[in-house]
Order: structure tokens, then sequence, then C-alpha cells
């Protein structure tokens, strides 16, 4: 699940990427910076899958973007989510969810030999 | 951040996206690392090296991007589609009496044009359902493909011996077939069946069906084993006598039915599509050729050279031509006649007149009706697209003025900055969906219009053709359809597009000149057209009406024909004697009778005989001049039927019971051998030795068609009905044919003659009986036909253009309301408006008229050319014209007097 470096599943990234866009539109660096950030760099974000990623969530629908100018004038491409994207989200952290309580159910249960 | 403008599909935009959007990572990443300390070029590596492998991820980023956008071009062009329909069914579902008119208006003419066009494909163009028909050769003429005949052999119609030759000795087919008619069967289905039934029946050669390909759905086929003599009879029946006549159950296969008192074994069931050779008729029963002398034993000609009744269709070997076909027949066919001739005046025949041949395509079937129809069906596919051309006009006058009516709607849709392709497109899908509904509506119209047209046609005589939304029917009919909307529905929306947004937002628009003086050539192309449609209507009519009252010389409203068949029973010459007596005798006892006669043809029956013969003192220059056509007549035939004898006597009774040794013949006759000389008393001879003498002049009667007979059928010699046995020289009749005479109306008198005629000898049957008036009608069907279809087509014509005319006239004064209003205010008249109005509907119309009649005359010499004997004349010119300026005005009138009334206050505030 988790490279020793800190490097992510492809699935992983997709969610992590929703999640990032939920207060609204980001541009590709500032999606990277905040997983980084909110994560207290646990997570590296590789910076070539995360554009691949955003590209490919948008072909697939959750994502739209638009050409729009950052802060310092520069020409960058923000991604938003569709309504589409949002429920993908929210299916998407449920299942997340189930899946830890579920391994977290499993790694912490008392050893208990078959019988 | 809004997009405004969707720029189009480029790969180099997307790869500049792309671009832009790495190169403002690194460029953010870099100034980040720069800040914390870095120099630029450790602050580059360092991007690069977090980033990864750029170029791969870069030729990702772009092929998803690439789909992408192909993703979306594609859900536009779909969701435009979508609504292009969506909108174009609303507007026209609003505009109902608009959409109402168009349809209706291209669903007659359009489907005016599938009738004709569907019976043209049913009868001249489809091919027969087999395989390979273009394969498919005819020898023999088509004409005679319901003919017999005794004579000198021919390749015109064979012999089944003739056939048999041909069969073995060819080099160029694969296979050939024989076919040929069977005249009425007497058909038992089931035992003990009272009254017979009478199925169409043809005989064919064993391998008719392998050769043509065509192979049973339930049972089998007729297969070659019944070529061999003795075989026991076998008969395959056809898929709709199947399911007419035996509800399509299978247990027919192997059933034992009795043909003309024969037994014979149903092999099975042809399939669905197939109904024969023969187009114009359809085939119930087939029956293989060897058992026709066991069928009509009278009528042995089985081995018979000189008894011609089959065609052929030969399948022909690949690589080769019609024309080596026939090469490659003559030397067998010719040799196989000539070593076989025995008669002499057959030698003699021969040589004087040698042999023709007919070889012909085969793949469209064979047809004795197609000639006929042939010409009268083009003249009338002819007449019905100049129908649809006035239609068009109609149609593309309402799609204009619709155009023109809706420019605001354009202009302020461009102006909010619409797509004027899109527009375009729109406007498009709209004349798709009309076009769709129109020719769906037209073709309805034309299944039904052809089974009508049919239906008439086949009065007298049914004619059968396999008719139904065929393939080629269906496209023509759509192309039509898409070809007349988009044509007239085209012009309007790139006009309509192309409007200059200022004038036309602005509320009024005056210039109207150049869509009026399109109308105005349009309105002339429609009268021109009518005048063209109403002159060929006038013209065939005077003709059919002079054909109708044409002389016949002979009685002809006071006439029954009553046809007999005297084959069945057999008889000998003394009981057929015996019997045409009583009924001559039984018929003169029924009131208002006056006289009886019969002969073997009998009047406008359609079968008439020929014979060769010499006249000693004439010389005959060409073949053609030594045949004549022949009947035999009974005693006092002349003064029965009406007709005047001018030399010598009439037949008598005397001349009846011994040898035929005296005739009677025509005027036509006694001027082409006699010339100038007496002929009663004269001698002619036929073969070696029989002389028989003329005794009497009759003047020449129509008694086979009204139109005029050629040479050889205008003379004529009558030869005594009840003749004594004359081997070798004169046969017995054929066809017994009773002609009777009433003083009154002859229809009063069928039923009483038909019952008089059952009861005098139960083994004669009435094949049919009907007064001569009627059979002259059916002899003259498809002239009749085609004068009511014209005049229809004339009057149509008529209507269509008068709308039209009303519509654009009334139009024009709507717009030109201000014009008129202006006029009045200055001090004109209602008079002089109601004139002006009335000099501009006549321009177009006198334009119309001069336009057209140089094509009305090219259109009669045409007709006379093809169709019809007369020459065009100035009458029915006149009518036409008349007619036209009479509509023409009265069209024009309605809208001209209400332009009178026009009050000039409401005429200039308008709009």
């Amino acid at each position: 699940m988790l490279d020793p470096d800190g490097g992510l599943l492809r699935g992983t990234l997709d969610v992590l990427i929703l999640k990032a866009l939920t207060w609204g539109p980001r541009h590709g660096y500032a999606v990277a910076e905040w997983v980084k950030g909110v994560t207290d760099g646990d997570l590296l974000v590789e910076e070539g899958p995360l554009y691949t990623a955003l590209h490919r969530l948008e072909k697939s629908g959750w994502l739209s973007s638009e050409w729009g100018y950052s802060e310092n004038n520069r020409r960058a491409k923000y991604y938003q989510l569709t309504r589409t994207g949002r429920a993908q989200l929210r299916a998407e952290v449920g299942a997340w969810e189930r899946y830890v309580r579920a391994v977290g159910k499993a790694l912490s249960a008392p050893s208990t030999a078959p019988s | 951040m809004r997009r405004v403008l969707r720029l189009p599909f480029s790969r180099r935009r997307l790869t500049r996206d792309v671009d832009d959007e790495l190169a403002f990572h690194f460029a953010t990443r870099i100034d980040q690392l720069v800040a914390r300390g870095l120099t630029l070029e450790a602050a580059r590596a360092e991007a690069l090296k977090q980033f990864g492998d750029i170029e791969s991820v870069r030729q990702g980023m772009l092929s998803l991007s690439e789909e992408r956008e192909a993703a979306a071009r594609r859900a536009t062009v779909l969701s435009d589609v979508r609504q292009d329909l969506t909108y174009g069914i609303r507007t026209l579902r609003r505009g109902a009496a608009f959409t109402g008119l168009v349809v209706g208006g291209l669903a007659l003419g359009i489907g005016a044009n599938a009738t004709i066009f569907s019976l043209i494909d049913a009868m001249l163009l489809r091919q027969l359902p087999v395989t390979k028909p273009e394969e498919l050769v005819a020898v023999g003429d088509p004409e005679n493909v319901t003919s017999s005949g005794y004579g000198t052999p021919s390749a015109e119609l064979f012999s089944y011996p003739l056939y048999r030759d041909v069969h073995d000795n060819n080099q160029v087919f694969s296979g050939v077939v024989a076919t040929g008619p069977a005249s009425r069967l007497d058909v038992r289905v089931e035992r003990g069946m009272a009254e017979p039934e009478h199925p169409n029946g043809r005989f064919v050669s064993g391998n008719y069906f392998s050769v043509l390909g065509v192979r049973a759905a339930v049972g089998t086929t007729l297969d070659s084993s019944d070529d061999a003599p003795g075989a026991l009879a076998r008969a395959t029946i056809s898929h709709g006598y199947w399911t007419r006549r035996f509800q399509g159950d299978s247990t027919v296969v192997g059933r034992a039915i009795t043909v003309n008192g024969a037994g014979v074994v149903i092999t099975g069931v042809g399939p669905p599509a197939f109904t024969g050779e023969v187009v114009g008729s359809t085939t119930d029963i087939w029956l293989p050729i060897p058992t026709h002398d066991l069928l009509r034993p009278n009528e042995r000609i089985l081995d018979n050279r000189r008894a011609g009744w089959l065609l052929l269709l030969g399948r022909t070997k690949p690589g080769l031509t019609l024309e080596q076909v026939k090469q490659g027949l003559i030397p067998v066919i010719e040799s196989s006649i000539r070593s076989n001739v025995s008669s002499r005046d057959d030698i003699v025949a021969l040589n004087t007149r040698g042999l023709t041949y007919a070889v012909s395509s085969g793949a469209r079937g064979l047809s004795s009706v197609r000639p006929a129809f042939a010409a009268p069906l083009v003249a009338l596919m002819i007449g019905v697209a100049l129908l649809l051309c006035i239609v068009c006009v109609n149609v593309a006058n309402l799609l204009l003025a619709r155009g023109i009516a809706r420019r605001r709607e354009m202009s302020l849709r461009l102006a909010l900055g619409a797509n004027r392709s899109r527009i375009v497109r729109q406007l498009l899908t709209e004349g798709m969906l009309l076009a769709l509904v129109s020719g769906t509506a037209a073709v309805l119209v034309g299944w039904w219009g052809s089974k009508a047209l049919l239906a008439l046609a086949s009065e007298g005589k049914p004619v059968s053709l396999a008719l139904g939304p065929s393939a080629p029917v269906l496209a023509f009919t759509f192309a039509l359809s898409l070809g007349s909307v988009v044509l007239f529905g085209l012009v309007p929306a790139l006009r309509s597009s192309r409007v200059d947004l200022a004038s036309a937002l602005r509320a009024q628009s005056r210039s109207v000149a150049q869509g009026a003086r399109f109308g105005v050539w349009l309105i002339a192309g429609q009268v021109a057209v009518s005048l063209v449609l109403v002159a060929g209507a006038s013209m065939l009519t005077r003709s059919l009406r002079a054909i109708q009252s044409t002389e016949l010389g002979l009685d002809r409203d006071h006439l029954i024909v009553a046809d007999l068949d005297i084959t069945t029973p057999g008889y000998s010459a003394d009981r057929l004697a015996t019997a045409v007596h009583a009924l001559r005798d039984r018929v003169m006892e029924v009131p208002g009778v006056v006289d009886v006669t019969y002969s073997e043809n009998g009047l406008f029956t359609g079968t008439d005989w020929s014979t060769s013969l010499a006249v000693p003192g004439f010389t005959a220059r060409i073949p053609e001049d030594s045949i004549t056509s022949q009947d035999l007549a009974g005693a006092g035939y002349a003064r029965a039927i009406g007709a005047r004898v001018i030399a010598g006597r009439d037949l008598e009774p005397r001349d009846e019971g011994v040898l035929p040794r005296v005739v009677m013949v025509n005027e036509s006759f006694a001027r082409f051998y006699f010339a100038g000389r007496d002929p009663v008393g004269q001698f002619i001879r036929f073969d070696d030795s029989v002389h028989v003498q003329i005794v009497g002049v009759v003047a020449d009667i129509r008694g086979q068609s009204l139109q005029a007979p050629e040479a050889r059928r205008a003379r004529r010699i009558y030869i005594p009905f009840l003749h004594a046995v004359d081997p070798g020289n004169f046969g017995q009749p054929d066809n017994l044919r009773l002609l009777v005479r009433t003083s009154g109306d002859p229809a009063a008198l069928l039923q009483r003659v038909r019952r008089e005629i059952v009861a005098v000898d139960a083994a004669l049957t009435l094949d049919d009986i009907r007064p001569l008036s009627a059979l002259v009608r059916v002899s003259i069907r498809q002239e009749r036909l085609v004068a009511r279809i014209a005049t229809a087509l004339g009057v149509l014509a008529l209507l269509l253009a008068g709308i039209g005319l009303y519509g654009v006239t009334t139009y024009t004064i709507a717009r030109r309301r201000n014009e008129i209003g202006v006029r009045l205010a200055l001090g004109a008249r209602g008079l002089d408006i109601g004139r002006m109005v009335l000099r501009d509907v006549l321009r177009p119309v006198a334009l119309g008229l001069v336009v057209g009649l140089p094509l009305a005359i090219v259109a009669m010499r045409l007709l006379q050319q093809h169709l019809i004997d007369a020459a065009p004349d100035a009458g029915s010119v006149a009518i036409a014209i008349a007619v036209l300026v009479a509509s023409a005005g009265v069209a024009g009138a309605a809208p001209a007097v209400q332009a009178t009334r026009i009050d000039p206050l409401t005429a200039l505030r308008a709009d």
C-alpha cells in the first residue's frame, strides 16, 4: 500500500486529488503542495503521475478544467470537481473508511490460535 | 474566468496547453527552490528530479487530452443533432397548416411518380426471382407467350421435337427449358367435386426448375424424370395457389388431383416469390410437357413438328454475348427444321420466306402485354414528372414565403451570436424531416395508387403483377422526396441565412423585388407545364374518341359473342354440326334475337388465324403477299353480323357438311389479288391440289381491333365452319364462337341466351359470353386508361397551378399593401388597383403560355410518334389555352377583388 519512500498507489492518488479540490478550483502544483502539507510531509506526491492523473480524471468526467491566471500572473490550468466527481469522491471516501476499519480491526485483534 | 468562445480543435493548441501547464509547474517549483536558497541550476535539476520522467508524462497528458477532446466533440454533435431535430419537429408542428400543405402536396406529386414507377419496375425493369437472371436468354418471340399455332415450322414458336433438338445439339446453353401455355384446365382438387376450378397452368420441360435455379418450398419440383415418355403425370403448384387453395397444408405433397379428367400427383410447392416466367400473369400449376397429350387428347401435338406452342429460355454458358448465342443457335434450329420437313408447301415456304429468329434477353421474363404497356407507361411517367414539377413550385413558394416570414427570427438569432452554418444546418434538418414525412406518405400513396391503377388496367383481362414496396421503388421515392425538399428548401435556407442584419431587423422590409421576380418565373413555369399536360390530355382524349367511333362495318351495338369450348368434348364433324345447329335453333327462339351465326375466331376475341395461298394470275413479290387471314364462318355469316355483301353471295347452308371448296372473301382481298377483275367465280389454290372457288365478296369489317390492320391482316377469306372431314387440307375448327344479333340492347338478353346455350349439350362448356361492345371496350382498355389518367393529370395540374397562382397573388398583394395604400391615398380608384393586380397576374400567365406553346407542340409530336395515331391538332391546343386562361382568371380574380376593397388607412398603417 505504501511504498517505503512515501509514494502512493494509483487508486489512492485519485481520491487524494478529488479531496484536494473539494474547496474550490486549484491548479496541479497547488494540489501537490496541499497533499504534502496536509499530511505533514508523510505523503510525497510524485509530480509526473499527478499530472497524468489529473488529465485522466478530467477525461473520466470527474474534473473539469479552465485556463486562468495565477497569483503571479502566469497562465495556469485550474481543475475543479464536477457533480459526478463529487459523487465519486463520496463513494471513494466511504470505501476507504470501511477498508481502514476492517484492517484496523484485524491488526488490533488479540492473537487467537485456530481451534 | 468564463470560456466565451470555443476554439476549433487543433493538435497544436492541445500541445501548447500541456506545455504551458508543465511550464507553470516548473516555474513555480523553481521559484520555490530558489527562494529556499538553491541556485538556479540546482533548483532546475532538483525540480526535474522531483518530477520524474518528463517526456513520458508529457506524452501521456497529450494523448489523454486528445481522447477527451474527441469524446467531447462527439457528444456535442449528437446533442446538436438532437436539438435540431426537436426544434425542427416543434417548428413543423406549430406551422401545422404549412406542414400539411407541403407534405400533402409532395405526397401527392411524389406518390403519383411512385405509382407509375412501381408499375414500370414491376412490368419493365424487374428481373425474374431466379438464380442469375442476367444469364437467361429467350428464344422465340415473347409476343407468342400465350399463343399456339399450326403451320410451317418456325423459330418464333417452337414445336416439342424442335425444342428437343435444340436441347440436345446446342453448344451455347448450359441448360435450356421449354415453356408453353395451358389453355383452360379443369382441375378437381378433391374427389367428387362438382364444379372444376381453372387455375392458370403452364407446360414446362422437366429441367425447368433446375435450370432456373428455383427450389421447392415444400416437397420437390418437377425434374428431368418427368420428361420420360410414359412417366407418371406429376405437377408442381405455386406458393400462392398452395396458400389460397390448400391453406398451406403440407400434406399436399404426393396428393393426387384430377386435371382434365386425368390423375396428376403433386410433387411439391414452389417458393413464395416465384410466379413463373410470364410477366403479367401468375402461374398456379406447372405441368410436364409430355402430359400435354394426356390432358388434351383431342389436340395431340407432342410429336408434331408443325405444332408450334413453346418458347425457350436458355442459360448461357459464361462469356457468351447475345449475338453469339443467336449465331450459335441458328445452325442448330435450321438443320433440325430442314432435315425434318415433309410437306412440300412447307419446303416452299421455308425456301421463300426463310426463318426468322428471335433471340432476346430473358432476364425479365416473357411478356405479351409488355410491348402494349411500355410506351404508355413511359408517357405517363413523363406526365407525372411534370406534375411533380408543378407541385414542387408550390412547395418552393410556400417555403420561400415562410423563409421570408422567418427572416426576423433568423436575424435575431444571428445577432445573438448563433453560428450561420448552425442555422443553415437546422433549416436543413427541418427540410429532412419534411422529406422523411413526405416520402413515407408518398410511399403509401404510391402503393395504393399502383394497386388501383393495376385494377383499372386489368379491366376485362386481368393483369397481375407483384406490386409492393420494392427496394428500387423505395429508393426512388425517398430520393425524389429528398431532392425536392433539399432543392426547394435549400434555396430559402441559404437566402435567409445571408440576410442583412440591419435591414431585416427593421420593421419594414421593402426588398421584395427580387423574390417577386423569381416567383413570376415560377408561375410562368407552372403555366407552361400545365399547358403541356392539358394539351396532351386533350389530344389523347380526342384520339380516343376517334378510335371509339371507328366504323366497324358490322352491327356493333346489337351483337353478343359467346365463346364455347369444343375441343374438350372431342366432337366428330357430324356431332359438331348437330350441336351447332341445335345451338343456333335454340337461341333463335329467344325473343329479341334476330339472327344467329357462328365462326371460329369470333369478333374481338383476340384470336386469329392466317394461311398461305396462291392466286392464279397473281405473282407474289414478297413472301407476305401469299399470306392472308382466314376464318371459318357459318351460313349467313355476313347477313347475321350486319356486314354488307358487295358481290356474289354470302355463305349458305348448302356449303355446309361437304368438302370445303367454296369461300367468301373480303374487299381488301379482292382488291389485292384481283385488282379490277371480278373475283366471284375465280379459283384460289391451297397446298398443291386444293382449289376453292370464290362465291362472294363482303365489305371489310374491323373484327379484331379498332386500329387499322396491317396489310396481310386486312385481307381475309371465310371458309365454311361446318365442313366434312378434309384430311391434309382444312382441319376442323378449334373454337366455336356463337354470334347472336339482337333487336334491342344485347346486355338485356345475356342471361337468357346463356341459359339456352348451356341447356343444349352438357358436354359443351360456355367459356364466356359478352356483348360485342364490351369486348370492344376491353380491346382499347389501355388507350382508355391512358386518356383517363392524362385527363386526371391535366385537371390536377390546373388545380395545383391555380392554387399556386392564388397563393402567390395573395401574398404579393399582402406585401404591397403599403404601396397600394399610397396609391389609394393619392387618388387611385379601387378598380384601378384591381386592374393592376389582374395585369400582374396575367403577365406570368402570358409568359407561361408563350413558353409552353412550343413545348406543348413538341410533346404532342412525341405522343404521335410513340403512342397514338392522331396528329397534333390546333383544336387540342386551343382548348388547352382557353382552359388555362380561364383557370388563371378565376385564380387571380379573388385576390384582385380583395385588393379593390383595401381601406387606404389600414393599408398605410400596416406593417
